[in-house]
């Protein structure tokens, strides 16, 4: 346990050295929020617009959720890991005594702890110069579901991100490619972080559902804004649950195969 | 346990797709890869004793750092069986590798960004080496390496001399048992490689630490190893001390001779292959099997002062096998 509290130390601070790097990317997150808010503030220009069962205040609040919950999901180290694959670096770790997935982990999570804070700062600034019309939820059995709810969207996020990183043991230079596809069009478009799910017609709504994505984005802001509950709430929540560990046995899966293959290669 | 490593029949191929050259190449590799195997190593066997330093050299593309790198489990053999201290090194078992070290010249664990004793408190806590012990060792190695004072400088600001030492502290700050040096000179000033060979000879005697060693620096291997194993294309060549490199590769002998005077000079290269006249000293080099007769054809016909017989110097040696020449 010591050597991962040790990561996580070591982690927070390269993160300091990165600092224009960081400031640029939360500076992204908050072009993304403010594009989303001015579209649909002015999709929703006319106070009585009802649009998909959403109104002004409804998206807002929708909006101002994918914030916090991207902060939280999408904030990851471990994006560098097919890289690694590709130049070799991926060795240094194999060789020491540490798991390869709990220290990116790890690392993960100190990224996350430190996004949560600077996405709050901006939060409140935004919240303050928009003045949107926000749901504060205060059912605390609600907040525990929501805590739930992203605590699976994190393990969700690491694991698609550790299967499409694995990629580059076979073919190398697809390495970002199939990132950007994967996580910039599939996971950004079908997370519910640029529109609600619930948009969708019926029929495709449900197809989407059925996949691991909108649990990244979707549902937890949902289960937040108290849209989701009962049966829909349980059930979501299940296969949450069920994707997390499909997809972590899959992972576990290639990787194996994955390092027989590994070339090591960079010199 | 008499003995560290013990390798055997050791095969390794890889998969490579080709490519041809230009868009059209890029387009067909894309809708049929055509791939080709690489017999990277093709069976290969040795044994190491605890404590041994062991030269692993050979030509570019020999088999070098893959042999290391599947001592070290980074990578699966094809065939064959590989066994470092009672461990299958594929395992990657915590217990082995907390007794192991690659270090590679060419790639780096220091994180680029922060000072070098960041990343030895991180391998302090991914090693579990107990606090009093790591203080211990850091001030040792980093005093040996002569780092001491560099420690809190961001890696980025480092020399390449100075980042390889730390690279070599942050590696054996655990104090592994087994080390697989790969061309652990490579771009260093002659100052710096001394140093770093004076280091891994130190470490060798106090530790009784086995070390495999390869370099294409051959001061390295002069300097460092008894023994030497030599391989090329895959294959062993020759396993053996250092010395019987010479008897075993080189087909010829030198002779150096001092002459009287400069009378038919000309006439001795019928004797054999002028490699240096500077009067009043000729140095020929003949054939092995014929050393005798050419030197007593030199005594008879030549004003001879002073003659000597010697081996092919090591380095020329070393330097065919670095070119790939020396064939069985």
């Amino acid at each position: 346990m010591r050597k991962y509290w040790q990561i996580f130390k070591i982690s927070f601070q390269e993160e300091f050295a990165y600092r224009l790097n960081f400031i640029l990317w939360r500076v992204r997150n908050v072009f993304q929020i403010l594009l989303t808010f001015f579209l649909w503030s002015t999709v929703f220009v006319n106070p009585n617009t009802v649009i998909f069962g959403y109104d002004r205040a409804k998206i807002l609040s929708y909006v101002f959720g994918v914030m916090i919950v991207r902060a939280l999901v999408f904030s990851s180290r471990a994006v560098d890991v097919s890289t690694d694959i590709a130049q070799g670096d991926l060795s240094n770790y194999l060789l020491k005594p540490v798991s390869y997935f709990k220290y990116w982990w790890t690392r993960d999570v100190s990224s996350k702890a430190l996004n949560l804070v600077f996405a709050a700062v901006e939060f409140m600034v935004l919240y303050f110069i928009l003045k949107p019309p926000f749901f504060f939820q205060k059912d605390i059995y609600m907040l525990i579901t929501f805590l739930l709810s992203v605590i699976i969207a994190m393990f969700l996020y690491f694991f698609i991100l550790f299967v499409v990183s694995a990629v580059p043991f076979w073919a190398p230079e697809l390495g970002w490619g199939s990132q950007f596809l994967m996580l910039i069009v599939v996971v950004e478009g079908l997370s519910g972080s640029l529109f609600p799910t619930n948009v969708l017609p019926t029929n495709l709504q449900s197809l989407v559902l059925a996949t691991p994505f909108p649990y990244l984005v979707y549902f937890p802001v949902q289960v937040y804004l108290g849209n989701v509950t009962g049966l829909d709430l349980v059930k979501g929540i299940f296969i949450g649950i069920f994707w997390t560990f499909a997809l972590m046995f899959f992972m576990n899966w290639i990787w194996q195969k994955g390092l027989k293959v590994y070339e090591s290669i960079g010199r | 346990m008499d003995r560290a490593i013990i390798v055997d029949h050791l095969v390794k191929n890889f998969e490579v797709t080709e490519k041809e050259p230009g868009i059209t190449g890029a387009l067909k590799s894309l809708f049929s890869p055509k791939t080709k195997q690489v017999h990277a190593i093709r069976g290969i066997s040795f044994a190491i004793q605890p404590g041994e330093l062991v030269g692993f050299i050979g030509p570019n593309g020999a088999g070098k750092t893959t042999t290391l790198k599947t001592l070290s489990g980074l990578l699966y053999p094809t065939s064959g069986f590989v066994e470092v201290l009672e461990y299958d090194p594929w395992d990657r078992r915590p217990e082995y590798l907390k007794q192991i070290a690659l270090v590679m010249g060419q790639k780096n664990q220091l994180w680029w960004d922060l000072p070098a004793i960041e990343t030895f408190e991180l391998n302090r806590a991914i090693y579990e080496i107990p606090r009093r012990v790591y203080e211990e060792n850091l001030k040792e190695l980093t005093e040996l390496v002569e780092v001491e004072k560099l420690v809190n400088t961001p890696v980025r600001k480092l020399s390449l001399g100075q980042r390889m030492r730390m690279e070599l502290v942050a590696a054996l700050l655990h104090k592994p048992k087994i080390l697989f040096l790969d061309e652990p000179t490579i771009g260093l000033d002659l100052v710096a490689q001394q140093k770093m060979r004076d280091f891994i000879y130190e470490y060798n005697k106090k530790y009784n630490a086995t070390i495999i060693l390869t370099s294409h620096n051959m001061d390295d291997l002069i300097d460092l190893a008894r023994r030497v194993i030599v391989i090329d294309e895959g294959r062993l060549l020759f396993d053996g001390a250092l010395e019987e490199l010479v008897g075993r590769f080189a087909k010829e002998k030198i002779i150096k001779a001092t002459l009287g005077s400069e009378d038919n000079i000309k006439e001795i290269e019928k004797i054999g292959k002028i490699k240096k006249i500077s009067f009043p000293e000729v140095t020929l080099s003949v054939p092995r099997s014929t050393t005798a007769v050419a030197a007593a054809e030199l005594l008879q016909n030549f004003p001879v002062e002073d003659l000597t017989i010697e081996e092919v110097p090591i380095e020329d040696i070393i330097r065919k096998v670095f070119k790939g020449e020396l064939k069985q």
